[in-house]
């Protein structure tokens, strides 16, 4: 095939082309042209097209492999695995003065990081953030990563011997998930925030239609000892509660509701860092910067219910027990039963507390424990699935239950730790 | 203008005329009469043939026992009959009795009789017009009767306009024909439009199972023989047999229930209700399940004397029918068991053998000459190379909470543990998840795939359904109660079977107008959309009869809460959780299939999964 290479490039910039020296009559879409056409070397245009590039690169930097794959485990998580925009799967870096900003979103949450790096050119574009992630977790521990990008090519990503090009997209198609004005922030240490998180989570509703309890209610509340930064959850069948000393900044904020999969990406993140944590927020946006890590959130727009309530004031009799030995009690008692019913019946007389569970299908089980119980008798069903979440969250050796009756809703408090407060509602039979 | 108040002595042929509307609504209540005769007569042979739908003619031949001359006079008069030896309307064996039939044809059609009497050398015909016998003339025929009806309701214009097409009163004429041909395997039946045979039955001989079976696959097709277990069943005289359709095989319609009371085809309320009943914990409301069943009861025990031509009948003791039917019913579903699964997996397989997939494949590639994987298969080979993300959360107790991550890949590959193989479980180790809604399972001789949502809430189901039983349906209380808009008259009829629906596990109670409160659910429901829940129970008491307890509609009800009791189709399962529904599965009855009658599983074999491939 003798053709002018360059007039045939030109042609190429077309949808569907009809080249002259095709005389068939089809029409060839240009992809397949140009795919034929790249592999027709011209070594003159190449090396002329090399220096090219240099002038035309778009962005460029190195960076320690291992603090590239950290950033990207810290933003990668919130890209949905099947995306159907295309965008949302990538990862935006930003390079500017020895610093790369990466960004990841869902359009709920978005996650940004700022790492150290060693910026050649400054730019930005997208790339696919589960394949990068890949790639960087198998290159060699202590390698140097070179990202770099030519005007009209593809990401080139260089470590050692190896080499990648990454299709890309452009920086101006991603969404940006701007914070709005976040007129009311706080600071908490990481601790803190970890105890509010982890004590109220578990309670976190997963049932779609009742979207308002998806999530942790974070509010301040009015307590006979001033006023507390609160969290809340509940999925309706229990309640937790977890109160927080007001920090600074916090008062006068709105009450907020933090959708689950914010508190599992912050959660995360808290592990990772020590110190403060700021947290800034209006009443449809939040913000958690933890040093050069950043976490824009959109919040649950519903009601929370008024869960006050339903939080019983005069329950009068009191069980006192071991933590370890009613959590262990329950696990036992509950294996017989295969069910997702799991209920355990509570059986309380004077010091000793008796656990009893009935399945219909495999036997019964039952054992006693010593406990510190003066009230009048007393029987009540739980879901023993239930009783055990909120046993793992207690610190303290001992649990004090606070009992009404075998309907009434029963509070469960840590010893140790006043400030938490779980709620339980019976089951019946 | 009518005369009104004045009484008037109707003709004989009035009379006549409103006795054949009775009998004779249409051509295909004719044929029943005339072919009904024919097997009273004994025939082995009836061949019948139908022009214009019946309008033109109606004809029947047998090769019965015939009748003399003398007979023939008889039998075309009004209430003649031969089958009722002491006028004894208690004790009926024979099909026909009330000697209405042929006089009814003859007063509104041109009939005519030739028979020829078992034994005689001599056949004879008999005209009738207008219901006026004319006299019985010598005629050539050979053995049995043919009795040909013409110009039917010629006489009776009004009746004639409510004729249907041609088409459905054949149609009509031919369902009757194939009831009747249930009844009698021993027969041979032909049924033409005078061009063309549409349907033949050859006589399969005895009334013994096989005979039966065989004669049923004749008429509901060769897939009915491979998806029926065989009904035999006694108690106090009555007997149960016949054969029925497997839950999975079942229609959107009733119209393939062919019952029978001692030979006679039935379409009674009370033997269709307890079908229905019998069935209603496989099937959904909008299923129906294919069957024939016969009823053989002592003829003192059934008054078949209701509407000559109502397929009505009256027993002297419904529930102990009622209870026979289901019971045996239920029994034999049960114990076909997991056999809806294997059936069906054939079917699978057909679909996804190449050869079946016509050609040009729309998937398969331009050239075409790569092997072609099924799409499912491919997929999944696909998806089984994406990485593993590992487990999310938490599953020591292997309960069914929701995975807060979406991170994983559609398909999950288990590492392998060793080569179990599954041998120790029928329904094997599993081996992944495939797009969130199917488990994919090893057994030691090929692989399962199950329906995640299909198989959990039959589990759920039968879980309600036992719990109930035992009188111990736990309900979580809640602590937050929710508050149900709904329509005034559906939050009444809600309200109003209050009672019955805390034995359930729901506790509701009147929230103002036209709203509930929910106060309590079934605890097996664990976070489930009460919302969505209630409004569906409103919507199944609305469909119901309001005198039906809700006991008698236990399994719409309890179907209702098991689809919100569980795991949805797209919920990404740990290893543990799947493995926890297999083993659940095994334990539990009935678990082959869901409430909706769908299987809940599929087997493969490996050897069937080789033919694909070719290697074998
Ligand atoms: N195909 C037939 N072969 C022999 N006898 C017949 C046949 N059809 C009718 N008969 C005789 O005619 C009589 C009248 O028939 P029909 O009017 O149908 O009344 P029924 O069947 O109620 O007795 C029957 O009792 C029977 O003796
Ligand atoms: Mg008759
Ligand atoms: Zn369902």
């Amino acid at each position: 095939m003798r053709v002018a290479h360059s007039t045939v490039l030109k042609q190429c910039s077309g949808q569907w082309i009809r080249p002259n020296f095709i005389d068939r009559g089809e029409v060839i879409p240009a992809q397949v042209l140009g795919a034929i056409l790249c592999t027709l070397k011209n070594p003159a245009q190449d090396s002329q097209r090399h220096k090219y590039e240099e002038e035309r690169q778009i962005m460029k930097f190195t960076i320690e492999r291992n603090s590239l794959l950290k950033t990207l485990n810290h933003v990668q998580s919130v890209v949905e695995r099947r995306n159907t925009i295309p965008i949302l799967s990538n990862v935006m870096l930003e390079a500017s003065d020895d610093m790369v900003a990466f960004t990841a979103t869902d359009l709920d949450i978005a996650v940004i990081e700022n790492t150290p790096a060693n910026v050649a050119v400054k730019g930005s574009i997208t790339v696919p953030a589960h394949t990068l992630h890949d790639i960087v977790r198998k290159l060699p521990d202590g390698a140097e990563v070179e990202l770099s990008l030519a005007e009209g090519e593809r990401l080139t990503v260089k470590a050692g011997r190896s080499r990648f090009q990454l299709a890309c997209l452009p920086k101006e198609d991603f969404p940006v998930m701007s914070a709005g004005d976040l007129p009311h922030r706080f600071k908490l240490m990481s601790e803190e925030l970890k105890r509010l998180i982890d004590k109220a989570r578990f309670a976190i509703s997963t049932e779609e239609t009742r979207y308002y309890l998806n999530g942790i209610y974070l509010h301040v509340a009015e307590g006979d000892s001033g006023s507390n930064l609160r969290a809340v959850a509940t999925d309706g069948h229990r309640l937790a509660q977890v109160e927080q000393e007001m920090p600074d900044g916090a008062m006068g904020m709105p009450g907020v509701i933090l959708p689950r999969k914010t508190v599992g990406e912050v959660r995360k993140l808290v592990d990772e860092f020590e110190g403060g944590v700021d947290i800034s927020l209006s009443d449809t946006k939040v913000r958690f910067t933890f040093d050069s890590t950043t976490v824009i959130s959109k919040l649950i727009d519903g009601t929370f219910p008024d869960y006050t309530r339903v939080i019983p004031i005069g329950n009068d009799k009191m069980l006192e027990m071991d933590c370890k030995v009613f959590a262990e009690a329950v696990d036992r008692v509950s294996t017989i039963s295969s069910d997702k019913t799991r209920s355990v019946k509570l059986s309380m007389d004077s010091d000793v507390l008796t656990l009893s569970v009935t399945s219909p299908d495999s036997g019964t089980a039952t054992e006693e424990v010593v406990a510190g119980y003066q009230a009048d008798a007393l029987e009540i069903g739980f879901n023993s699935r239930y009783l055990l979440d909120i046993l793992q969250q207690i610190e303290g050796d001992s649990v004090q239950v606070q009992l009404a009756d075998p309907q009434s809703p029963t509070i469960l408090q840590d010893q140790l730790d006043e400030a938490a407060l779980y709620v339980l509602m019976p089951m019946r039979v | 203008m009518q005369q009104a108040g004045i009484i008037q002595k109707l003709s004989e042929r009035t009379i006549n005329r409103i006795a054949a509307g009775e009998v004779v609504e249409r051509p295909a209540s004719a044929v029943k009469e005339l072919v009904e005769n024919a097997l009273d007569a004994g025939a082995t042979r009836v061949d019948i043939v139908l022009r214009d739908g019946g309008r033109e003619l109606i004809s029947v031949s047998d090769d019965g026992c015939g009748m003399t001359a003398d007979e023939l006079v008889l039998a075309v008069e009004r209430h003649a009959t031969s089958k009722l030896a002491d006028e004894d309307l208690v004790n009926i064996a024979t099909l026909g009795f009330r000697g209405e039939a042929l006089a009814s044809i003859g007063s509104v059609a041109h009939l005519t009789v030739t028979s020829r009497a078992r034994g005689s050398d001599s056949a004879w015909v008999v005209q009738v017009d207008g219901g006026k016998g004319q006299a019985v003339q010598p005629a050539g025929h050979g053995n049995g009767t043919r009795i040909e009806v013409r110009d039917l309701f010629y006489a009776t214009p009004a009746r004639l306009k409510f004729m249907k097409t041609a088409r459905a009163e054949y149609g009509q004429a031919q369902d009757v024909i194939k009831r009747l041909a249930m009844a009698y395997p021993g027969a041979a039946f032909t049924l033409g439009d005078g061009k063309r045979t549409t349907f033949k039955a050859p006589a399969v001989g005895s009334l013994a199972g096989d005979a039966r079976l065989e004669r049923l696959g004749v008429i509901l097709g060769r897939e009915f023989r491979d998806n029926a277990v065989e009904i035999n069943a006694e108690r106090e005289g009555l007997k149960l047999t016949g054969f029925a359709g497997l839950p999975t095989y079942s229609r959107g319609t009733s119209s393939q229930q062919y019952l029978f009371v001692n030979g006679r085809p039935v379409k009674d309320r009370l033997l269709l209700g307890a079908v229905r009943g019998a069935y209603q914990d496989f099937l959904a409301r909008n299923r129906h399940p294919v069957l024939a069943l016969f009823l053989d009861v002592p003829p003192d025990f059934v008054d078949v004397n209701v509407h000559p031509a109502k397929a009505e009948v009256r027993f002297r003791d419904a529930g102990l029918v009622r209870g026979l039917i289901v019971s045996s019913l239920r029994h034999a579903l049960s114990a076909a068991g997991h056999r809806a699964s294997t059936t069906v997996a054939g079917a699978a397989l057909g679909a996804m053998r190449p050869e079946n997939l016509g050609n040009p494949l729309p998937w398969s590639p331009p050239g075409g000459e790569r092997t072609s994987l099924p799409k499912g298969l491919s997929d999944a080979s696909f998806a089984s190379q994406a990485p593993y993300a590992g487990q999310t959360y938490d599953n020591s107790q292997a309960h069914f909470t929701s995975s807060d991550s979406l991170m994983q890949p559609s398909a999950r590959p288990v590492e392998a543990e060793g080569d179990i193989g599954g041998a120790d479980y029928p329904l094997g180790t599993a081996r992944g998840q495939l797009h969130a809604t199917y488990i994919v399972s090893q057994i030691a001789d090929g692989l399962i795939i199950v329906d995640q949502h299909a198989a959990h809430e039959r589990l759920v189901y039968e879980r309600m359904k036992k719990a109930l039983a035992d009188k111990k349906v736990a309900r979580q209380v809640l602590l937050l109660p929710e508050v149900v808009e709904l329509e005034e008259t559906s939050a009444a009829r809600l309200i109003a079977r209050a009672g019955e629906l805390e034995a359930m596990g729901l506790v509701v109670e009147a929230f103002g107008d036209g709203a509930v409160v929910v106060r309590e659910v079934p605890a097996m429901l664990g976070d489930t959309d009460i919302k969505g829940l209630v409004r569906d129970m409103a919507d199944e008491l609305t469909d119901m009869d309001e005198a039906l307890s809700l006991k008698e509609r236990l399994g719409d009800v309890c179907g209702t809460m098991a689809c919100h009791g569980s795991v949805r189709a797209g919920r990404r399962l740990s290893v543990p959780e799947m493995n926890a529904l297999l083993r659940e599965m095994e334990a539990t009855p009935h678990s082959g299939q869901c409430n909706h009658g769908r299987p809940t599983y599929v087997e493969l074999k490996l050897t069937d999964i080789e033919k694909l491939f070719g290697r074998r």
